[in-house]
């Protein structure tokens, strides 16, 4: 992985100090809130309903051991023993107290770590794949170049007051596990021949008003993809509105202007930077980032593994995790563990200090050193030798990290909503841990297969309800909680915004009603392997729906 | 901060929270005018008395953060369109009761 050089250090360092003065004044009343306030939102502290909170970049999702560790050292000393693993590949806490805010940062900053860029109208944390590196279906590791971009948007001086934030995702596999269709710019990375290059769809988000970006490219060489991502930002910059802040997203000027035109006017920009205005991307730094990314020294292994097999056959609820939360991997004789942090009746996203430190040493043993946050909120070890696989799921079972639900129902994307969130308007969690009680057995999870159900406190869809299979969000009648259901959502290559089927539920209503929901798949499925978004796209809103409010027709 | 607050009636009773700076915890204006993280004891405010309150709170801003009112019946129960939101402010996330402060209002 990247490791810091004496300037990304020294960066981070000043920063922490540069905060630890204003945080002074602000406890000494010398710095009014409204002062303050932009100052905080620039190291990502923000100030949550019960507490302040402080969000850390895990730039495209990747840790060390070392950086899980001091995660939960700070979880520990500084929070309530636990830290929330978010959609952004990142990291929450959620009761730091601002005066123990630059401690954080700085014990941070000695693992490389910082919470710059995590909030406020700049380019944020870039997010990608959280199998990079690992499988068979990528044409090369997208984090290098993740890893280039995210030099190059850190600090960039002319992108620092966007009319809004902004947010990059990159892939380099067929099937997009990025969500790229859904951010504000989406680059895939493909091969020509030798030549690597990038198709490039802009406009993409979710909000308020969802939109499914739009492809402005099909190839920019490697060599010039941070000088048409500068003509992108640019266009934006001087297009982007600035009056309205629910209009101010890149997605409503490319809806606005319609992708034509706006390739043009990037085309334009791009055509008009000047020689000395290009970013100079040598081979040479190029190859000394690749670096960084050299695949583990997997031992060659037989794809079989006895003792694997032995196992799975002597402990049936290893088998059936082994089935579900396993991922090919390009080595044979591996397996990318996808580490579920949704137990039914836990919270989506959360580890205590302990279980932090669980994978942390368990990556260590088996998993060299690799640690991954996906955008689902679970964290994945992505080499670990089939060989190892029963000592780490014991290991994981008992610090109830190894529930066997990878994109099944009760895998739920869901943000903190009003349990913890200032503008949500609704809660989200007990709604999901309710639905997940509802599916609770694993064997009925299994028999259902592949679904993504995603919720959200409110319309800012930080719960990726827009893009989940099943959609949940939560809305506000006087004073109330409901919930409107969404259907055909996706995030992957494949992007849609799902349908609203029609009137909200109560909260209660909510579990039994997805229950019938659920069973009229079955019933509608020609065969097991055939998934629910599948049959979704065979027939449409009209039997779920129907099945959504049966309830009220036999009342 | 960014969530929106209803416009109260000079008659409506509220209180006055916020947020305590250093900690980030949340806190209620005693009827003498200081601060109390303890929601049982938050003062009821009426009129240009809790106008008044409130400028002070605003204008000494250093302590505690972005105070505001919120609804509450003559006796300091909450209520009003936003009761849930300020149930959880002063209980604590409903997902960790080991979290809940104070008693329950
Ligand atoms: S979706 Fe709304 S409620 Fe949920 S975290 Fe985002 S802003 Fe808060």
């Amino acid at each position: 992985m990247y490791r810091y050089d004496e300037f990304d250090a020294q960066i981070v360092h000043d920063r922490v100090k540069q905060f630890r003065g204003q945080v002074a004044r602000r406890l000494s009343g010398e710095l009014k809130e409204d002062e303050f306030k932009p100052l905080r939102l620039q190291n990502g502290v923000y100030l949550q309903l019960h507490a302040y909170m402080l969000r850390v970049a895990i730039p495209y999702g990747q840790l060390s051991p070392r950086q899980l560790r001091r995660l939960a050292h700070v979880a520990r000393e500084y929070d309530r023993g636990y830290g929330h693993f978010t959609t952004r590949q990142n990291i929450q806490f959620n009761w730091v107290a601002l005066k123990d805010i630059p401690d954080v940062l700085e014990t941070l900053a000695e693992v490389e770590m910082h919470a710059i860029q995590t909030s406020g109208n700049c380019i944020r944390n870039v997010t990608s794949d959280h199998f990079a590196g690992a499988t068979a279906d990528e044409v090369m590791d997208p984090r290098p170049w993740c890893e280039i971009i995210r030099q190059w948007s850190t600090f960039h001086p002319e992108f620092a007051y966007l009319p809004r934030k902004f947010k990059i995702a990159v892939t380099a596999a067929e099937h997009d596990r990025a969500a790229i269709r859904v951010h504000d710019i989406g680059l895939h990375i493909r091969r020509r021949g030798e030549a690597v290059g990038f198709e490039v769809h802009v406009g993409g988000g979710q909000g308020r008003t969802p939109h499914i970006a739009a492809k402005v490219h099909d190839f920019v060489p490697e060599a010039e993809i941070l000088d048409y991502l500068e003509a992108i930002m640019r266009v934006y910059n001087r297009f982007g509105r600035r009056d309205n802040k629910y209009k101010a997203r890149i997605k409503i000027l490319v809806s606005e202007t319609g992708a034509e035109e706006f390739k043009r006017l990037v085309d334009e920009e791009f055509a008009a930077q000047r020689p000395d205005e290009k970013v100079e991307l040598p081979r040479a730094e190029i190859d000394r980032i690749h670096a960084y990314f050299a695949p583990p020294p997997l031992s060659g292994r037989p794809a079989r593994s006895e003792v694997f097999e032995r196992a799975k056959a002597a402990d049936a609820a290893f088998a059936s995790w082994a089935e579900v939360n396993l991922y090919p991997h390009k080595q044979s004789g591996h397996a990318c563990v996808t580490v579920s942090l949704k137990p039914v009746g836990g919270i989506a996203g959360d580890a205590t200090d302990t279980q932090m430190e669980t994978v942390a040493d368990l990556a260590e043993r088996f998993g060299h050193g690799d640690i991954r946050v996906t955008h689902a909120q679970n964290l994945v070890m992505p080499h670990v030798a089939l060989d190892d696989m029963y000592e780490v799921y014991r290991a994981l079972e008992a610090a109830g990290l190894a529930s066997a639900n990878e994109s099944l129902i009760t895998d739920m994307i869901v943000c903190p909503g009003l349990d913890y969130c200032n503008l949500a308007n609704a809660r989200s969690i007990p709604v999901g841990q309710a639905i997940q009680r509802e599916f609770a057995s694993v064997e009925d999870q299994r028999d259902i297969g592949q679904l993504h159900l995603n919720i959200s406190g409110c319309i800012n869809a930080c719960g990726h309800h827009h893009v989940g299979h099943i959609g949940v969000l939560g809305v506000d009648r006087k004073g109330e909680e409901y919930y409107q259901i969404t259907f055909g959502g996706r995030a992957d290559e494949k992007a849609a915004i799902g349908e609203i089927a029609g009137p909200a539920l109560s909260a209660e209503d909510v579990p039994p009603a997805l229950k019938r929901v659920v069973n009229r798949y079955r019933e509608l499925r020609t065969d097991p392997s055939e998934r629910f978004i599948d049959v979704y796209a065979r027939t449409g809103l009209e039997p779920f729906k129907e099945a959504l409010y049966a309830a009220d027709q036999e009342r | 901060m960014t969530s929106v607050r209803p416009k109260l009636k000079p008659d409506v009773p509220k209180a006055i929270t916020a947020w305590h700076t250093a900690s980030g915890e949340v806190v209620w204006m005693t009827p003498k005018g200081d601060w109390t993280s303890n929601p049982d004891a938050l003062g009821v405010f009426t009129g240009e008395v809790a106008e008044a309150r409130l400028a002070d709170a605003r204008a000494a801003e250093g302590e505690v953060t972005d105070p505001y009112f919120m609804e509450v019946s003559e006796t300091g129960e909450i209520r009003g369109r936003e009761t849930l939101r300020e149930t959880i402010r002063a209980q604590g996330p409903t997902t960790h009761p080991e979290f809940a402060k104070g008693e329950a209002l």
